[in-house]
């Protein structure tokens, strides 16, 4: 089974058919990708470059014009294959009239959870979504934070093997958008495949093992996130407390070695993002109970 | 790690798990509401009185009666099968839209189950908004026909009638009263409220708008309750004598699978107003009338449903 890949997309076509004139459109054109069991894949893209369309097809949603996606070696299409599947959709929403309690409980229900271990399941997932004191609250009333995370714990209420997330961190804050990687790679740290889209390229960038880049229905560049993004030709170096005779030293000897260029030196930079959280941290815990 | 059986191609434990949510969902949206002009409806009935017209034929006190539970028996009908179509309606179209349905497909919910459990859920809540005018309707006619016997009572005493034959009389009245006759009709109605409910839902699997799903299913409900009456000014002459042709026999049966005939609902509506014996039987076959239809329209709606894309 530790075989078989978690995602299996083989030469997927896409083609929706236009209204009233007849002429499809190629939304996904020979589209293939594997996600191994265990990793996290970022599936990323432009608008309109069939992300999502990839997505529906992997949950069968969508029927392939051509080409099959496998979920566990088990067809997509197939509803056998959505018992090892959880999916938090774009801007989600959920029935408002139940609280967060309810809303796990009943998709608890539809994956065939009961009794005692659906109960205790549900009061796991609140807490690890954060949402343990809004419990008995109807959705009408949650933040665009607070339904993700309810998505989240119905994605993950019966304990899947893979997790597919459109967009996980869209509208969401910076705290409650690293809340949500960190969740991510507390999965991934579990053996739990996540197969993710997102616009947010830092994000991928800091959470995905492999990444696919889509453009125009094609998949354009898969590989490994460190070999994607790795400047073969140029080297790094991050020196503390440096003193200037020892980078006079290193400009002389880049100056004197045959090919070598210093292109930039400078000092580096923390990111807004850590600058926001390293400031708003005390406040942000506060304000999101 | 999950591991799960086989999912079944049906299964009732799903089905009712969805029913169980569509109801929660249909009365946390204050759907009853609308059994408060029911009631004040019923209610007000009990002032109304028909002009009284002397005459050797006229059983005036039956015919106030036979108007009360007219109109109310024709109020219960109106809302539940407007009820019906309207929620069928809003609750589909409204999961597509706010794409509460792609979490629940994403779980391994046949599409069959999440159309069966909708109209289960539909038809628990018109059963409850059911039994709730019902119940209205008995107390109320209860208290008109226990009114008007009274009056009726003390009419035949006034004209010299003797004290059995006054019982008699006031015992003919009350069969026109809150009898087990008359729920017979309110169980028609029911049913073709659910009839109503399933054609919705058929209709709401390839609407894109709600408005159109409830003015087709309206459509649906008038073309049923006059189609037998179309069908026969359309295909047979009987002044002329005539038998209707083979092709028109094979349209007629064709309309009549389209479009549900609710006149066999009505005759027994009809029937139960005028205090007229009804067979067990003729219920149990309406019953089994109505599952054939709600079975067929809801496979229907799966045909179409099963394909569809979101």
């Amino acid at each position: 089974m530790s075989d078989v890949n978690a995602i299996e997309v083989h030469e997927l076509i896409k083609d929706f058919k236009g209204p009233f004139r007849g002429h499809s459109v190629r939304a996904v054109d020979q589209v293939s990708l594997q996600v191994k069991a265990g990793e996290v894949y970022g599936l990323i893209g432009p608008n309109g470059s069939g992300k999502s369309t990839t997505m529906k097809a992997v949950l069968g949603l969508i029927r392939p014009s051509s080409g099959s996606c496998s979920i566990f070696g088990r067809d997509a299409l197939k509803v056998d294959s959505r018992n090892d599947v959880g999916f938090l959709p774009e801007n989600p929403y959920f029935y408002k009239h139940l609280t967060a309690a309810e809303t796990v409980r009943f998709y608890g229900k539809l994956c065939g959870m009961r009794g005692q271990a659906l109960r205790q399941r549900i009061d796991e997932m609140l807490e690890l979504v954060g949402l343990g004191e809004a419990r008995n609250r109807p959705l009408r009333g949650f933040s665009k934070g607070m339904l993700q995370r309810i998505g989240l714990a119905q994605a993950l209420v019966h304990d899947p093997r893979l997790v597919v997330l459109d967009e996980p961190t869209a509208g969401v804050d910076p705290t409650g958008s690293r809340e949500i990687r960190d969740l991510i790679l507390n999965l991934k740290s579990r053996g739990i495949t996540v197969f993710l889209c997102s616009h947010l390229l830092e994000q991928v960038q800091e959470i995905c093992d492999r990444v696919g880049i889509m453009k125009s229905g094609t998949l354009v560049k898969e590989g490994r996130l460190e070999d994607l993004i790795s400047l073969r030709d140029r080297t790094e170096l991050i020196l503390e407390h440096a003193p200037e005779d020892l980078l006079t030293q290193i400009r002389n000897l880049v100056e004197v070695t045959h090919g070598a260029h210093l292109l930039s030196e400078a000092h580096p930079r923390t990111t807004l993002e850590d600058l926001y959280l390293d400031e708003t941290r005390d406040h942000s815990k506060s304000a999101h109970s | 790690m999950s591991s799960f059986p086989k999912t079944s191609f049906f299964s009732p434990s799903r089905v009712s798990i969805i029913a169980a949510s569509t109801v929660t969902q249909l009365v946390r949206m204050k759907v009853f509401l609308f059994l408060a002009p029911v009631a004040l409806l019923f209610v007000a009935l009990n002032f109304f009185e028909l002009p009284i017209y002397q005459g050797p034929d006229t059983l005036v006190p039956e015919q106030q009666l036979r108007t009360h539970k007219n109109l109310c028996l024709g109020t219960m009908m109106f809302f539940t099968s407007l009820f019906a179509i309207v929620s069928v309606a809003l609750i589909i179209p409204s999961d597509v839209e706010d794409r509460t349905l792609y979490t629940i497909l994403c779980k391994p919910v046949p599409r069959l189950d999440y159309l069966a459990g909708k109209l289960l859920g539909v038809i628990l809540v018109l059963l409850m908004a059911m039994l709730v005018m019902d119940f209205l309707l008995v107390v109320t006619l209860h208290h008109r026909t226990t009114s008007i016997s009274t009056d009726f009572g003390r009419y035949l005493s006034d004209l010299g009638f003797q004290e059995a034959e006054v019982a008699r009389g006031q015992a003919e009245l009350a069969k026109h009263g809150p009898t087990w006759i008359l729920q017979y009709g309110v169980i028609a109605h029911f049913f073709k409220a659910c009839i109503l409910a399933a054609v919705a839902l058929l209709i709401s699997t390839f609407s894109t708008s709600t408005l159109f799903t409830i003015a087709a299913g309206v459509m649906v409900w008038i073309i049923g309750a006059f189609q037998s009456i179309a069908r026969d000014g359309l295909f047979v002459d009987s002044f002329a004598g005539e038998t209707p042709s083979l092709a028109d026999k094979i349209l007629s049966t064709i309309i009549s699978l389209i479009f549900p005939d609710f006149q066999l609902f009505e005759s027994i509506a009809d029937a139960s107003v005028r205090a007229q014996e009804i067979l067990g039987d003729d219920i149990l076959k309406l019953g089994g009338l109505t599952l054939i239809y709600l079975a067929i329209y809801t496979v229907l709606s799966w045909f179409v449903f099963a394909d569809k894309e979101f």
